[in-house]
């Protein structure tokens, strides 16, 4: 069986965006990329967010796949609130440099 | 003790802190005494955990300042409490971030009842890991493993300030550190404060026309006016429903404060 260079391969790149709202015109509010590198870890920062996209529609224009949409059959309560945003799960498959 | 007025707040502050979570005033210390809290905090080689008052006492000095007892009064009343406990924060060179939580359990409260005072005695930067707050997350009611796949949060806010700020922040703000990429230790002491009793009156420099700015639809979140604060302050951009759901939270906290229970 040959080896194969997993750096040659196409990977999964992740994308956790929390927008705004349900809907993928709506702001993000949260964006935490995963990189399919060993010993990659996002970061908290406090210098400037400086982020590619604006909504969950920029990524896909940009050849992100959505892998999981925001969970919406939660229990309704119209007056506590719990987590910010709603997350989309996204993903690209590349070949990523280590 | 009494508190010259001056150092009470004014509606706006106690309508930002209600819709923010987080108040930040720089104490002025006398000199030398961040530096030498500082000095000492630097050699200290354990964490004496509640004692840490007791190892270096010019920390006191800091619960006494007007500055400090004009927003505990303000905030949680005359006969506000201040906690036993305490802590030092020190955030070693090159240590990493600390990721996003809610202190304790996930039972929030919607009252001004507590909250932390985050003390610097240096200057704190952007590489130092500083504290970072996300300002309005404290009335969510989000246990912390469900923050897990969040990093950057939109509007949120590293505490980078000058030696002596003492930052009040809500007991159940997202909070988390940025990494401490520089050659220094950075130094954080937590103190805890609370609530005795419920308020009568307001605490603070109340303006009994407080709330009878109009609704200003023009200028919304850059309102300077308690009324507007309350109404349209957004300050990470959530939704509609969220904010509706805000809004009912936070003239709730108004009235307690103004001593109209329910």
């Amino acid at each position: 069986m040959s080896q194969t260079d997993p750096s040659t391969q196409p990977r999964q790149r992740l994308l956790y965006l929390h927008a705004r709202t349900p809907s993928v015109f709506s702001d993000i509010l949260g964006y935490t990329p995963i990189e399919p590198i060993k010993g990659f870890r996002p970061e908290i920062t406090a210098t400037e967010q400086d982020w590619p996209y604006n909504t969950i529609h920029d990524a896909i224009i940009d050849g992100w796949q959505i892998v999981q949409f925001p969970h919406l059959q939660a229990p309704f309560d119209d007056r506590d609130l719990d987590v910010v945003g709603y997350e989309f799960i996204l993903q690209k498959m590349e070949v990523v440099s280590q | 003790m009494t508190t010259d007025k001056q150092y009470l707040l004014s509606d706006a502050d106690v309508a930002k802190f209600i819709v923010t979570g987080y108040h930040m005033v720089q104490l002025d210390l006398p000199s030398g005494l961040n530096e030498s809290i500082a000095q000492q905090l630097d050699t200290l080689d354990y964490n004496p955990g509640d004692a840490i008052t007791d190892v270096v006492p010019e920390l006191n000095q800091v619960l006494e300042h007007p500055a400090t007892t004009g927003v505990l009064k303000s905030l949680l009343g005359h006969d506000y409490i201040v906690q036993s406990h305490r802590h030092w924060h020190c955030k070693q060179p090159n240590s990493g971030h600390m990721q996003w939580h809610q202190d304790s359990v996930n039972r929030r409260d919607t009252s001004i009842n507590r909250f932390l005072g985050l003390f610097y005695p240096t200057d704190i930067t952007p590489d130092m890991g500083p504290t970072v707050i996300v300002p309005g997350t404290q009335f969510r009611n989000a246990p912390t493993d469900r923050m897990a796949t969040y990093t950057n949060i939109r509007g949120q806010v590293p505490i980078v300030v000058k030696a002596g700020t003492i930052a009040f922040t809500h007991y159940d703000l997202w909070h988390g550190t940025a990494a401490n990429r520089s050659e220094v230790k950075r130094h954080m002491i937590k103190f805890l404060f609370g609530r005795n009793s419920p308020n009568t009156a307001p605490t603070w420099n109340h303006d009994p026309e407080a709330l009878n700015a109009p609704r200003d639809w023009n200028k919304k979140d850059k309102a300077e006016d308690a009324n507007n604060i309350l109404t349209f302050a957004n300050p990470i951009g959530v939704s509609q429903s969220d904010h509706y759901k805000e809004r009912q939270i936070r003239r709730q906290c108004w009235n307690e404060l103004m001593g109209q229970t329910a």
